[in-house]
């Protein structure tokens, strides 16, 4: 009956030191950890006053050697605006056809669009009945200057090139304006109603001849009744951009 | 008593060499003023030579055309990596000129993808929606009513902030008892600039030049100061456009025992840059 018990004693004696053949390396509470502890805080001292003397010399900073370029855009030149004189005739209803100036200033808003504003003058010629009645003057030579200016909104459109002989080529268009002015005339200011279309051609970039047809509506009450009145003038013009 | 023959002569001769002496007196002094343009524009192209905007192609190419627009025909291409110069800006075309010296428009749209000597791209004002919150410059015409009276109308602005702008306002009204001319200076405070349909408050001050009409007994011309206040909403179009509509409440500060009060509107059609 021995033998059994014995073997049994002997196989739970050699599990357990196999088993428990690690256990030293384990922190057991009970065990002694003294060393361990001044060890760790030996490590904390030095630590701190490595820290110390962090703080005391600057760290070292990696300075590139390249010099950030700055760089200045310099202004771009908008060349918008648009100024020019020019000649031609205006025709005023009842009082003939006869030859005016006019000036104008535009502003290009976008490649098609353009505001632009005229101003003009000429002098109307005589009526039929005054040239029948000899002597009958309807108006004085100061009421019979033509004055006027117009604030329009143009369209340009089929825009391309005009070639003149083998070698030039110059940027042209055409364009159609509409908008609302004034008129001095016959001692009187009236509103006006301007409608018209051009073309022009620009020989250089800067530099530009318009020639422009428009016609000026307006109500006028001066041979008795009121009525609604074209005044159509031909205008050729040279412009600059700038 | 008849001039001799002599002294109309003399006369004549003095005429004449008065008229030479004048012509020459005009063709030297054209000559040197011409020498000094000359020598100017040499000096201004030098200037403005240095002056100028590099930009880099950073596309695959860049494409100049013959003119400001989008009919003028593609003469040129620039590659990548290479240079242009900008010499000016007309509406949304740009004229460059490249290494070689060959000179063309390129398109803003194209322009925006090109890059600025130190890599960064080259931004400027395209004209949009953004360009409507934030301008310098505005200018408008159009037409309405002033106390009764036809209203032309044009106006021209400068942005202090996005909100508040300095306007100049040049008005000629034409009614049946009188007509006359108007110059007003203000503030117009836009409440919120981003918005599409933004509203504005206005406040300002002007003169106003009263004529009346022949037809009428008035006697004269009268000349006013006269302040205002008023209110209105502003609505961005397309592009560079924008509709402003207004109403503007008027003091005559008259010569008489009372002021006068009147009232405006008017519609203008507007563009910022």
């Amino acid at each position: 009956m021995e033998s059994p018990n014995r073997l049994l004693l002997l196989a739970a004696t050699l599990a357990a030191t196999v088993m428990l053949s690690g256990c030293a390396s384990l922190r057991w509470p009970w065990s002694d950890d003294k060393e361990l502890e001044q060890q760790a805080s030996e490590d904390q001292a030095a630590a701190e006053e490595a820290a110390e003397e962090a703080d005391t010399t600057p760290p070292r900073v990696i300075e590139p050697n390249v010099a950030r370029r700055k760089i200045k855009t310099p202004k771009i030149d908008n060349e918008n605006w648009e100024v020019g004189a020019g000649m031609g005739f205006v025709s005023i209803e009842d009082f003939g056809t006869n030859s005016g100036y006019a000036a104008m200033l535009a502003y290009h808003v976008t490649e098609d669009f353009f505001f632009r504003a005229d101003l003009g003058q000429s002098t109307a010629g005589e009526t039929s009945f005054e040239t029948l009645a000899g002597d009958v003057e309807l108006l004085t030579g100061d009421e019979r200057r033509f004055t006027y200016y117009s604030l329009s909104l143009g369209y340009n459109f089929l825009p391309g090139e005009v070639f003149l002989g083998r070698g030039t080529a110059m940027n042209s268009s055409f364009y159609v304006l509409g908008g609302i002015g004034s008129v001095d005339f016959a001692g009187d200011d009236r509103l006006t109603i301007n409608f018209g279309a051009g073309y022009r051609v620009l020989p250089t970039d800067w530099l530009a001849i318009h020639l422009g047809v428009q016609d000026r509506v307006f109500d006028s009450d001066l041979l008795g009744e009121t009525k609604v009145t074209n005044n159509i003038e031909m205008i050729l013009s040279a412009t600059v951009f700038f | 008593m008849e001039p001799s023959i002599t002294t109309t002569r003399s006369r004549r001769l003095r005429r004449i060499s008065l008229g030479l002496s004048l012509v020459f007196a005009c063709s030297l002094s054209a000559t040197v003023l011409a020498k000094e343009t000359e020598a100017e524009k040499a000096a201004k192209e030098a200037a403005a030579q240095e002056k100028l905007l590099q930009v880099f192609v950073h596309e695959p190419y860049l494409e100049l055309s013959t003119g400001p627009g989008r009919g003028y025909p593609v003469f040129h291409v620039v590659e990548r990596d290479e240079s242009v110069d900008v010499l000016y800006r007309r509406t949304d075309w740009f004229k460059v000129r490249t290494e070689s010296g060959v000179e063309g428009y390129a398109r803003a749209r194209d322009m925006r993808r090109t890059r600025l000597a130190d890599g960064t791209p080259f931004i400027f004002n395209l004209g949009d929606r953004d360009g409507f919150t934030s301008h310098d410059w505005e200018i408008g015409i159009g037409g309405g009513d002033y106390g009764g009276a036809n209203l032309i109308s044009a106006y021209g602005a400068y942005s202090l902030t996005d909100n508040m702008k300095v306007e100049l306002n040049l008005s000629q009204f034409l009614g049946n008892a009188s007509n006359g001319y108007k110059a007003e200076l203000g503030l117009t405070h836009v409440i919120v600039p981003e918005w599409r349909l933004s509203p504005f408050l206005e406040l300002g001050t002007g003169y106003v030049l009263t004529e009346p009409r022949a037809t009428l007994v008035l006697p004269e011309d009268r000349e006013d100061q006269t302040a205002y206040v008023g209110a209105g909403l502003r609505f961005y179009l397309t592009r560079r456009f924008f509709v402003r509509a207004d109403y503007r409440w008027h003091t005559i500060f008259t010569s008489r025992d009372d002021n006068e009060e009147l009232e405006e509107w008017k519609v203008l059609i507007a563009c910022f840059f």
